[in-house]
């Protein structure tokens, strides 16, 4: 259960959990972009299957700490990091740790829908295919099973073979969300996932949010704070790179401990 | 219930495996494509330098390169390219000849081109419907892509001999086209509104075709009487007596010409993108002012883009530098180096296709050959190099003004 | 309320453009006017030249007669009057194929159906009246008999050549081939000799036969009926003979090998060159460039010396192409080839075998020019696709060999393809560097027959652009094998134009579908 701990009460209030809870462990994390500061010295445990939240201003950092949770950052040559991320005790960036399987397991669904220019099938079949070894049969299976679980299935189970980008743009983003579930990750992480959706399509992906917590280890970067009110469990905001305020998302929202948090919150805080 | 995928350590390894080793063949492989274009220039250089540092003593001198010869024959010494002639001086080697040959087709390709492609370009910018300008583009795409094999051949065999005998006419044509053009912008701005609606000003570019081969009967009319009331009935026997100007069949003029119609299209192109990028918000300001179109493009877009137009000129100098077969089957070959634009001439790229294959490989010959390939490999590089330099500056330079819109 | 809008048009243009406006549409209007004027003498001069066209039968003031096509006309050099330029034919008899004659001294023009027009394998036409056929054995036939007799005899002759051509590709050239391997043995030398014997009895079963032939000036001569390739009335022909004729005639271009020093004849060696040329030199260009696209964009760092890579790579596009000649004869062929030829191929030396131009070292050049087009379209297409399409991949686990090769590469397809196309078009124009590194001007073997290895990389091959050169600068008689000429250039233009066309067309889509992408 959740342990209330006030870290470093000067500069900020953070909420602690027993290392058998915690998913993944953050603990003295920095990044830069070349010269520039993006992350600084941030240590946080993020909840084994609970919604967590990254809220805050534009520009505060919130997704590229979400992209250095699956090491996304890889690609680019100018970041550098310090400090330790722990998936289930372990440091994602031991030298024995392969990239690409710590990917599976920490999945990632992004801003805008990316289906791959390919069937329905194929796009949720593409992380089975690579892990490879499977019969066709219970490729099928665990498709549908994804599909269902995205709450798709009943939209498109007539079309598999039609090109996934002949879905709307809600249909696409839950599509993604099949294609990630179904490589069978742990954590999912879902960097403004609604933002480029119209409402209802907003309130399908939340909902589905809210069933997938069963299963899964959700991370959630928004800029909407009611989106983060909505679904989430706990809730950490950033600002300029630090982590200001940790906690339970409605103590943050009806109480927050630290005047910055209150003023973001509030809207006082452009 | 979740069907987790199997996940095997040995799959895991071998894909990481073969994603290490793919990404070193594509490095070893990529640098080592880069690396073989590349080592053209090498290759000439390692070729070129015995030259100049041979390991025996040289059988020419080389400021002999760059300096009138002693031409047995004559009395004051001269600039002679005569490779393999070897009667009692041995094979002449004087590089201005060809140098002289190249960069002439290479003017008069521009003095042809030019106009056209900047007047072309100017006017798809300015005044062209959207819809022309856009079956445009893929036209002149077409007509680069035209082999110079096909226009030499044509502007060997057809047109020189054609202009040979309608000297006259041609110049009748030139004389008449550029009035015949104004009258037509005359005559268009009398018509009835109806009418000019019907004839806008954005489809001008097909409605005048027919009005330019009208343009081409009336030179027809006139040629001979030009020709018989100023030039005393032969314009070409006229050339020879009264200016001292030899005629020959095959000359700069027509290289220029057959030149000038292949590096039109790269020219247009070019400069249209440049033209055409000029941030629209600049154009529509002095537009407001009420500047004519031609106006808002003299003053405010051509000092905008004029590096972008002389970027495109560059890159169609270096076409012309370069190209082989049209100047070898429309200029003669004829390595004389005089003024006389209506007489033959040699250039570099030539003398390569005609005289390597012939050149025993280490020798003088070869050697000046391969001299004449690193000078133009040298030049365009350094040109298109310039050029793109230029345009990636304007491109920056657009993109603060506000951005193509 | 016409006056209303009439009103509006005149507001909309307050004053005249100035007279630069008039002299830049006019620009554009020449460049498309002398764009238009090429096609057309292409098109003109290429096809019309496989027309039977009607045979003029001129009579002159002076009595004199002769017999030929109109081909054009200009005024005389002293400026009285015109002339006119017959094709005659008739170079055995006249010395000259060509007669110009002055307008003013024709007395009658004619067509008279019986003018006979013979394509002779030596001499080119004939144009004249056909007196009688003269057979091996048998009474000689005279008049419209002989005419009958002489077509039925030219089908049958082009069977029993067709049947010589056959043997002697099919069992002599093989069993010569078997004889350099092997030596002598009986069994070859007695198969050659029956192959042989075979051919003389076909042989002696054309000949024979001979043509009494009368020429419109009333000169007489006898052509060996063996000569005649085939023989045609034109002026008895109906329009729709023609149409066929023609067809005839456009498919023996393409479809048959050169006469008489490449003024007569077909193209095909010369096509069937440039398309295997083409072909390898895109074999050898796709893997190579796409390989040095994906490692500038996809693996190297994104530093400065990449960004300079990258505009050298561009620049060489616009280095000539002679210089890249200049390279392979210099390294391919004198490097490469003559250490090829001093470590394999002693034996023949020092006659060269890869130490001279060939199919391989030309294929090769034409790649390397190449190579920078499809780099730099290669490229576009890569820098083209979303970053969000790769980070969806590698967010799945996949590694970025998978990525490249299951979302990168698949997307960039279209652009690849469009690269490669543009190299080939290019390359198919592309003759200066072909005269330093293997093109010939009759090639005697094709590069690819049944001997092992099939495909000889080391021989030298026709090619199309070239052709016209060799017979535009270097041919007897350019005037007769213009009409040629020009049908060549029409075909390499055709050739060349369609996959440009190809090109733009997938460009095209290629934007249009990745602006449905980028629209989200």
């Amino acid at each position: 259960m959740p342990v209330m701990r006030e870290a470093r009460p000067a500069r900020g209030a953070f909420i602690d959990f027993e290392p058998e809870a915690t998913s993944l462990e953050i603990r003295g994390f920095g990044l830069r972009y070349g010269d520039k500061p993006a992350l600084n010295d941030l240590t946080l445990r993020v909840p084994r299957h609970r919604v967590t939240a990254f809220i805050g201003p534009s520009g505060c950092g919130k997704s590229t700490l979400l992209r250095a949770l699956n090491r996304l950052h890889d690609l680019n040559e100018e970041v550098v990091q310090q400090g330790e991320i722990r998936l289930e005790g372990r440091d994602i960036h031991a030298p024995e740790v392969a990239v690409a399987e710590l990917r599976r397991r920490v999945g990632m669904v992004f801003q805008a829908p990316n289906p791959f220019p390919m069937s329905i099938y194929d796009n949720v079949a593409f992380g089975l295919r690579l892990q490879g070894g499977l019969s066709k049969r219970r490729r099928d299976d665990i498709v549908e099973w994804a599909l269902r679980s995205a709450a798709l299935w009943d939209e498109v189970k007539d079309r598999l073979r039609a090109s996934a980008w002949s879905l709307s743009g809600g249909q696409q983003q839950r599509l993604v969300i099949a294609r990630t579930l179904a490589v069978g990750p742990e954590v999912l992480l879902l960097d403004e996932p609604a933002s480029a959706l119209d409402p209802i399509s907003t309130l399908k992906v939340e909902e589905l949010i809210r069933n997938l917590k069963a299963s899964l280890t959700l991370v959630l970067v928004t800029h909407n704070m009611q989106q983060a009110a909505r679904v989430s469990d706990y809730t950490a905001f950033l600002h300029n790179g630090e982590l200001v305020e940790y906690a339970p998302t409605d103590t943050l929202f009806t109480n927050p401990r630290l005047a910055r948090t209150e003023n973001y919150i509030t809207g006082r805080m452009a | 219930m979740m069907p987790t995928p199997p996940t095997s350590t040995m799959r895991q390894r071998l894909r990481q495996g073969r994603d290490r080793l793919a990404t070193a063949l594509i490095t070893a492989g990529g640098i080592g494509v880069i690396a073989a274009v590349m080592g053209i220039a090498v290759f000439l250089v390692v070729e070129v330098v015995p030259l100049f540092w041979p390991a025996e003593p040289p059988r020419i001198r080389l400021e002999a390169l760059w300096l009138p010869q002693d031409v047995a024959g004559l009395d004051a010494p001269a600039y002679r390219w005569q490779p393999t002639l070897a009667d009692d001086g041995g094979p002449l080697f004087s590089l201005p000849p060809l140098v002289w040959g190249t960069l002439e087709a290479a003017a008069w390709s521009l003095v042809i081109a030019v106009p056209l492609a900047l007047g072309a370009a100017a006017h798809s910018a300015l005044f062209m419907s959207r819809r022309l300008r856009a079956r445009l583009r893929p036209t002149l795409e077409l007509m680069e892509a035209l082999p110079g094999v096909v226009i030499g051949f044509v502007a060997g065999l057809a047109l020189a001999p054609w202009l040979e005998r309608h000297l006259a006419l041609a110049l009748a044509l030139l004389l008449l086209v550029p009035p015949g053009l104004l009258l037509a912008g005359g005559l268009w701005r009398q018509l009835p509104a109806r009418l000019q609606r019907r004839l806008p000003l954005g489809w001008a570019a097909l409605w005048l075709m027919p009005w330019l081969v009208l343009t081409w009967g009336l030179a027809q009319w006139l040629g001979p009487l030009l020709e018989s009331q100023w030039f005393a009935g032969d314009l070409r026997a006229w050339l020879e007596v009264t200016l001292g100007l030899d005629y020959a069949s095959r000359n700069a003029v027509i290289v220029g010409m057959a030149m000038g119609f292949a590096v039109v299209p790269s020219i247009y192109a070019l400069a249209e993108d440049a033209l055409s990028g000029v941030p629209r918000s600049l154009a529509e300001g002095a537009q407001a002012l009420g500047a004519t179109r031609w106006q808002t493009l003299w003053r405010v877009m051509l000092p905008a883009a004029s590096p972008g137009v002389l970027s495109a000129v560059m890159i169609g100098a270096g076409r012309a530098v370069g190209e082989t077969m049209i100047v070898l089957m429309a200029s003669g070959n004829t390595a004389l180096m005089t003024a006389n634009p209506l007489d033959g001439l040699r250039s570099m790229a030539a003398s390569i296709a005609i005289e390597l294959p012939e050149a025993a490989p280490g020798g003088t010959h070869y050697r000046l050959l391969l001299l004449a390939a690193l000078l133009l490999f040298a030049f365009t590089f350094l040109v298109n190099t310039l050029a793109e330099v230029v345009r990636t500056r304007l491109r920056r330079r657009y993109r603060r003004l506000g951005g193509p819109s | 309320m016409r006056w209303r809008r009439r009103d509006t048009a005149r507001a909309r243009l307050p004053r005249g453009e100035g007279p630069w406006a008039w002299l830049s549409a006019g620009s554009v209007a020449l460049s498309l006017l002398l764009l238009a004027l090429l096609l057309g003498l292409l098109l003109s001069r290429g096809l019309g030249h496989f027309w039977p066209g009607d045979v003029a039968l001129v009579t002159l003031e002076d009595g004199r007669q002769l017999a030929g096509r109109a081909v054009r006309e200009e005024p005389l050099p002293d400026g009285s009057g015109r002339e006119r330029l017959y094709r005659t034919g008739n170079r055995d008899l006249d010395g000259a194929i060509w007669d110009w004659v002055a307008l003013a001294a024709i007395h009658e023009v004619s067509y008279p159906r019986e003018l006979l027009v013979l394509e002779r394998r030596r001499w080119g036409e004939f144009i004249g009246r056909l007196v009688a056929l003269e057979p091996e054995a048998g009474p000689r036939l005279e008049g419209e008999a002989a005419w009958s007799a002489l077509e039925a005899r030219l089908v049958a002759l082009e069977a029993r050549r067709e049947a010589i051509r056959r043997l002697r590709e099919q069992t002599i050239r093989p069993l010569v081939r078997r004889l350099e391997r092997e030596g002598e043995s009986a069994e070859v030398t007695r198969a050659l000799a029956a192959a042989e014997a075979r051919i003389g009895a076909l042989r002696a079963s054309l000949g024979g036969a001979s043509l009494v032939l009368e020429s419109v000036s009333g000169q007489h001569s006898i052509e060996p009926l063996e000569e005649v390739v085939r023989a045609r009335r034109p002026n008895a022909m109906s329009n729709l003979d023609k149409l066929a004729a023609w067809g005839q005639g456009v498919w023996r271009f393409l479809s048959e090998g050169q006469r008489a020093a490449n003024t007569a004849g077909g193209v095909w060696p010369a096509i069937f060159g440039t398309v295997l040329m083409v072909m390898l030199m895109s074999l050898l260009v796709t893997p190579f460039g796409v390989l040095a696209a994906v490692y500038l964009n996809e693996v190297a760092h994104q530093g400065r010396l990449t960004r300079l890579v990258r505009i050298g790579v561009r620049n060489l596009a616009g280095v000539p192409s002679i210089v890249y000649g200049v390279f392979g004869l210099g390294v391919f062929v004198y490097g490469i080839g003559g250490h090829l030829d001093s470590w394999f191929f002693e034996a023949s030396l020092p006659s060269p075998t890869f130490g001279t131009g060939g199919l391989l070292w030309a294929s090769l050049t034409l790649a390397l020019l190449t190579l920078p087009v499809v780099i730099v379209a290669t490229e576009e297409g890569l820098a083209r696709i979303p970053h969000r399409q790769r980070e969806g991949a590698l967010a799945l686990g996949a590694t970025r060999l998978e990525m490249l090769t299951r979302v990168v590469l698949p997307m960039a397809m279209p652009a690849m393809l469009t690269g490669v196309i543009l190299a080939v078009a290019r390359a198919a124009g592309e003759v200066a560097p072909l005269m330093l590194v293997g093109v010939a001007k009759l090639a005697p073997q094709v590069p690819v027959d049944g001997d092992f290895p099939f495909l000889h990389l080391e021989r030298k091959f026709m090619h199309l652009g070239y052709h016209i050169f060799d017979a535009a600068f270097h041919g007897g008689d350019v005037q007769a094998a213009l009409p040629l000429i020009y049908a060549t250039a029409l075909l390499l233009v055709l050739v060349i134009l369609m996959l440009n066309l190809t090109a733009i067309f997938l460009r095209h889509h290629l934007r249009s579908r990745h602006g449905t992408l980028s629209s989200y």
